[in-house]
């Protein structure tokens, strides 16, 4: 037995054991335990193998910078790859399985890599595998992906349900350690609204991993208390188990909340994780420090780990790591670990200090070699011993663990998140956190402070200060006595020399010494060529340990301080974020909004084939019984319009009610034709224009009162006109007495066309309806019978007798049935947007298939809808452009298939008859294509070069993607009625 | 031949009537509420606004400057409507069918509602009888605060099932409950 759990102590509770599983073999752990503590309780020390050479590794860290102990948790679609098995919390039933090896933990054939491994050198993947080209994506990326790589993804649905949450405050405090307690405490005795957040499950940071007395209490008793107190004040939201991972703009910060990873059975009313924006207007950072790894020979095995892990298993977990511990140290504290270790009964091999001298307290009869560097370790799958060299003497000295304490990192992740880069300090020789102004500030260890008091006074300062700063009065904080502290000063030691084994600096990405060096002979210099080319800091643990021996053996061996080497770029996320919490509940159902008209229920009772249109679920058309493709139904639909008559719902287009003494000037302004003289009870056509003269959308606008106008818009582009007329009103015209608001989802409106529309429609509203009494164009507020006021408009998109009818969307399938009803002795059948489509094309009709941001209103034909008389519109100025008035434009024509069975795509280009197939030789485009029911043959809209001088031309239809070439003749764009006799009638 | 229209509410598919009785966290959606659409003339908002708050059986949404949506849950639509045309400078459209108006309240309302929008509803912030335009979800609707646990919704009729779906969702942690007012 050489890791073990110890009798007493620690912050495990001993009265309720947990079972779960490792590689299928049962084990015993304690609540209070990670994954981690409990399998060293249980001398499972081997946890993994690495990326590259897949050696034996064990935990080297007991928090979530652990670069080696990766595990995957869960089973079936629950299975989760890559969990750090140091911050993974025990819980009855968890199943956990290492990654990265084949076919066991302990026999991995993969293990060969180490043999190969003077050939896997930094940049070896860039070297080897360069040619043929080809063989990268078939031959060497799988294989290589096969043979690295961590836990491997399942490929089914994530069954557990994830969410964001928005939270606000006046003081965000990253880290429960004592600066982050104390300053929230602080802080919160002010009245100033907290949140404290620590990605651990306990409150406390450092207090429970350090044997200390604070106030006359232990250290985790003393934070018991600070936190009871935090739980007691409403102004105070306490979050455990969020790790907040970014920082953005305006001082909004991102965190993941585990909220059901530590159960076995997740609650299916409860999110699994939440992810949390939380605006602060303050924010301290009490993230702690990282203790350095040292990088020596062999300072991977699974038994070497930092000093700080091996007090926090001992001291928080109660397990001894080993039985017979070494220590390589250049500071406090690896002296401070041998003498807890020392305390708790557990023999020390030896204290090798790099240092000559120290002033650290040796523990009784522990023998010290000063002057001392490990060269090498001992054992495989666990370490065994050591090779230690001083002064060129060796010796071997047994061990069954090393603890390697290698100095101190503020973690100052979050404050370089947003473009400044950490600041090298030569006094701390570490680099420290940027001034990124005074909104965010650094407190405890995370700025630098060395002991639990001084971090305990500097959370309660920088407190303070911020309560005073946002107009609380400062409390002031009473700070206890701390007894038992070490000094944790160090001397930099940033390589071992004499290393007889490769020595590690990023253990994640197997990448030693010799690596960088490569770089640095190969021109990869900077220290983020350096990164990308070793793959140093390049991990999931995004270099966390390792990063900053990287920079200090990089600067030793260009002999520079690490300040000129400076560090690699920090982003979010701080640590790894699953992709279902960034998702959060937007998936599935919720991952857009729908909307559904107010005639959707009527579409649905008759038959509706749906199509999404934008957010919109539109009716394309209404199978009926026996019609086997679309086409027999829309098809059916187009006839039974223009012969008799059809219902369709048009409730999706834009509505845009305007009132103001100027509002008809302010039409004036928008629309490129008149409106100043529209008459009361009248609706008129308009095509609006962008500032830069191409057209923006179009639709029919009506005068209701003098003062008062509704605009309709076309549906894609409902919102996008509503801001350009804002813009118009409040920047443009500002003076106009104008105002506006949406309509849209007040009125179903429905288009009830063909020739028996008006025989229809006279059985539904009680108004004169005759064409005397309410002529095309007419738009006026009817009544219908019954009561019910409504909108009428007599508009056409079919060229067939038309009307629109608005009716309070409550109503609207009340409506549409009894329109139903009233047609059924005149054949009326309900029609889509595929016939609707049909319909216009027949007729000529453009969309926004012609209205593509390229069409000015002459190509389109509504050259005459330019009214350059007017003292001005949007887009008049910019349409006079010579390239926009050019006589080889494209213009809008229609096309007719020379044989009449033939058909051809929309997206198509045309080509002059026996020109090559290509795009240099391009004359234009089809735009819109239908099967033309009342024709018999496909017909379709086009924008052709200088196409209105080229009626009857014949043209070729060329379908590039499809390989067709389809001859076609060039006709007028209206193919049905062009003399509008079925319109006004 | 008079026809009898029957007035449907969007939110009919998505509530059955079936459900059990409200809990502490409850949803309302309320039938036939009156809401009308108000707009200032440019240079009078402010007064347009003091006679909107003045008048009677009207609540009053802010929904931008010199915009409101003025809501009754008493009055009729004509009587709105008369009241709100005898504002000087004001026009009105009557919006009743156009947007669908709910209620969420509770004890836990801020923690569902904390997960739909963006904004601060610490009481400090935004006080009883504060309302303003907002992202709710994905849409845009008009958030109001009618009490220390009660918030109102308005939204767009057409994304009304949407944003519903989504408040049930986001309650149902803390077992939220929906149903029409007066059922």
């Amino acid at each position: 037995m050489t890791s073990y759990r110890l009798d007493s102590g620690g912050l495990v509770n001993r009265s309720y054991a947990l079972t779960f599983s490792f590689d299928g073999k049962s084990f015993k752990g304690l609540d209070g335990d990670t994954v981690a503590s409990a399998l060293l309780a249980n001398d499972q020390m081997l946890m993994g193998r690495s990326f590259k050479y897949h050696r034996p590794r064990g935990p080297v860290t007991a928090g979530s910078s652990e670069p080696n102990a990766l595990v995957t948790i869960g089973s079936g679609a629950r299975n989760e790859p890559n969990v750090r098995a140091t911050v993974a919390e025990l819980y009855a039933g968890l199943t956990a399985v290492s990654q990265n090896r084949w076919p066991s933990l302990s026999f991995d054939m993969g293990s060969v890599n180490s043999l190969l491994s003077p050939l896997l050198g930094a940049g070896f993947y860039y070297k080897t595998f360069m040619w043929p080209a080809k063989f990268w994506e078939w031959v060497y990326e799988p294989v290589i992906r096969r043979a690295a790589g961590l836990g491997k993804m399942v490929m089914e649905a994530d069954p557990d349900r994830y969410e964001k949450s928005w939270a606000h405050c006046d003081l965000l405090v990253v880290g429960a350690g004592p600066a982050g307690l104390m300053a929230a405490l602080t802080a919160a005795r002010s009245g100033v609204r907290v949140i404290l957040a620590d990605e651990g499950f306990r409150f406390g940071g450092s207090l429970l991993s350090e044997n200390l007395n604070i106030g006359g209490v232990s250290a985790a008793d003393y934070a018991t208390g600070l936190i009871a107190e935090l739980a007691s004040l409403p102004n105070v939201t306490l979050m455990p188990r969020t790790t907040v991972f970014g920082w953005y703009d305006d001082m909004v910060f991102g965190a993941v909340e585990r909220v059901q990873k530590h159960v076995a059975s997740p609650s299916p009313d409860l999110a699994v994780e939440r992810l949390w924006r939380i605006v602060a207007k303050r924010a301290i950072l009490a993230s702690g420090a990282e203790e350095r790894p040292l990088v020596f020979g062999g300072n991977d095995k699974p038994g070497v780990m930092t000093a700080g892990a091996v007090r926090t298993y001992l001291n928080r977990y109660s397990v001894a790591v080993g039985s017979k511990v070494a220590v390589f140290t250049n500071g406090g504290s690896g002296y401070r670990t041998a003498a807890d270790l020392a305390a708790r009964g557990v023999e020390i091999a030896a204290i090798v200090d790099a240092r000559a001298a120290s002033e650290d307290v040796v523990p009784a009869g522990v023998r010290v070699i000063r002057n001392g560097a490990v060269v090498a370790t001992k054992g495989r799958k666990r370490i065994d011993g050591l090779v230690v060299e001083r002064a060129g003497f060796q010796e071997e000295i047994s061990c069954d663990a090393l603890a390697m304490a290698g100095g101190w990192s503020p973690i100052v992740h979050l404050m370089c998140q947003r473009g400044q880069k950490p600041v090298w300090s030569e006094e701390k020789q570490a680099f420290m956190a940027p001034d990124v102004g005074s909104a965010f500030v650094a407190a405890g260890s995370a700025a630098g402070t060395d002991t639990v008091s001084a971090a305990l006074r500097d959370g309660a300062a920088k407190a303070s200060a911020f309560a005073r700063d946002l107009g609380f009065a400062a409390y002031e904080a009473n700070i206890p006595d701390v007894e038992g502290e070490y000094d944790a000063s160090f001397a930099p030691l940033w390589y071992v020399p004499g290393a007889k084994d490769k020595a590690f600096v990023d253990f994640q990405n197997d990448v030693h010494v010799s690596d960088l060096g490569i770089a640095q002979r190969e021109a990869f210099r900077h220290i983020e060529h350096t990164k990308r080319y070793t793959t140093a800091g390049m991990a999931t643990d995004q270099g966390k340990l390792g990063n900053v021996n990287t920079i200090g053996i990089v600067a030793g061996m260009r002999g520079v301080s690490p300040a000129e080497i400076g560090t690699t770029t920090f982003r979010p996320f701080y640590t790894p974020v699953s992709f279902g919490a960034l998702a959060g509940a937007s998936r599935g159902e919720h991952a857009a909004p729908t909307r559904t008209s107010p005639l959707h229920g009527w579409a649905k009772k008759n038959g509706a084939t749906f199509v999404e249109a934008g957010l919109w679920y539109r009716s394309s058309w209404f199978p009926k019984e026996g019609e086997k493709t679309w086409r027999d139904s829309v098809d059916r639909e187009v006839r039974n319009v223009r012969e008799n008559a059809g219902l369709c719902d048009v409730s999706t287009l834009g509505k845009i009610e305007i009132f103001g003494a100027n509002a008809g000037e302010f039409l004036d302004r928008i629309y490129s034709n008149g409106f100043l003289k529209l008459p009361v009870g009248k609706a008129r056509y308009g095509l609006m224009l962008r500032e830069d003269g191409m057209v923006f959308d179009d639709g029919t606008t009506s005068r209701l009162g003098p003062n008062h106008y509704v605009l309709t818009t076309t549906t894609a582009y409902a919102t996008e006109v509503m801001t350009h007329l804002e813009f118009a009103s409040q920047t443009l015209w500002p003076d106009l007495d104008v105002c506006f608001t949406s309509v849209s989802d007040q009125w179903a409106q429905m288009s009830l066309a063909g020739p028996k529309a008006r025989a229809i429609m006279s059985r539904i509203v009680e108004d004169d309806i005759s064409d005397a009494a309410f002529p095309f164009l007419a738009a006026r507020t009817v009544t219908l019978r019954g009561g019910l006021a409504a909108r009428l408009f007599r508009i056409s998109f079919s060229g067939e007798l038309a009307y629109e009818l608005a009716v309070p969307a409550g109503y609207g399938e009340a409506v549409a049935d009894a329109i139903m009803e009233a047609g059924r002795e005149d054949g009326i059948c309900a029609y889509g947007v595929e016939a609707l489509n049909v319909l216009r094309v027949e007729k000529g009709f453009v969309t926004h298939s012609e209205i593509d941001g390229r069409a000015t209103a002459d190509d389109l034909g509504y050259g005459k809808m330019m009214g350059m008389n007017k003292p001005d519109f949007i887009g008049k100025h910019l349409s006079t452009r010579f390239g926009l008035t050019a006589a080889d434009r494209l213009q809008l024509v229609g096309l007719k298939p020379i044989e009449a069975d033939k058909e051809f795509k929309a997206g198509a280009h045309l080509l002059k008859e026996n020109a090559a197939p290509s795009m240099a030789s391009d004359q234009g485009f089809v735009s819109s294509v239908c099967y033309s029911p009342t024709l018999g043959h496909y017909i379709g809209l086009a924008m052709l070069k200088s196409g209105r001088e080229r009626i009857g031309e014949r043209i070729i239809v060329w379908d590039g993607l499809r390989n067709s070439e389809v001859p076609a003749e060039v006709c007028a764009p209206v193919f049905v009625d062009p003399g509008n006799t079925k319109l006004n009638v | 031949m008079a026809l009898t229209l029957l007035h449907r509410h969007v939110l009919d598919d998505h509530i059955s009537g079936f459900e059990t009785n409200a809990n502490p966290n409850h949803l309302s959606v309320f039938r036939r509420p009156v809401i009308f659409s108000v707009l200032a003339k440019v240079g009078q908002e402010r007064a347009v606004g003091a006679a909107l708050e003045a008048a009677a059986d009207i609540a009053v949404r802010t929904c931008a400057p010199g915009e409101w949506l003025a809501v009754s849950q008493t009055s009729g639509s004509e009587t709105v409507a008369g009241q709100l045309s005898a504002i000087v400078d004001a026009s009105s459209v009557d919006q009743s069918d156009g947007k669908v108006l709910l209620t969420v309240s509770g004890p836990s309302v801020r923690k569902i509602l904390a997960k739909c929008v963006a904004v601060d509803l610490h009481p400090d912030a935004f006080a009883d009888g504060h309302s303003t335009n907002m992202l709710i979800g994905h849409v845009t609707g008009n958030l109001a605060r009618t009490g220390a646990d009660r918030f109102e919704i308005i939204v767009p009729r057409s994304f009304a099932g949407s944003v519903f779906e989504e408040l049930m969702e986001m309650g149902r942690e803390f077992a939220l409950t929906a149903a029409f007012a007066g059922d």
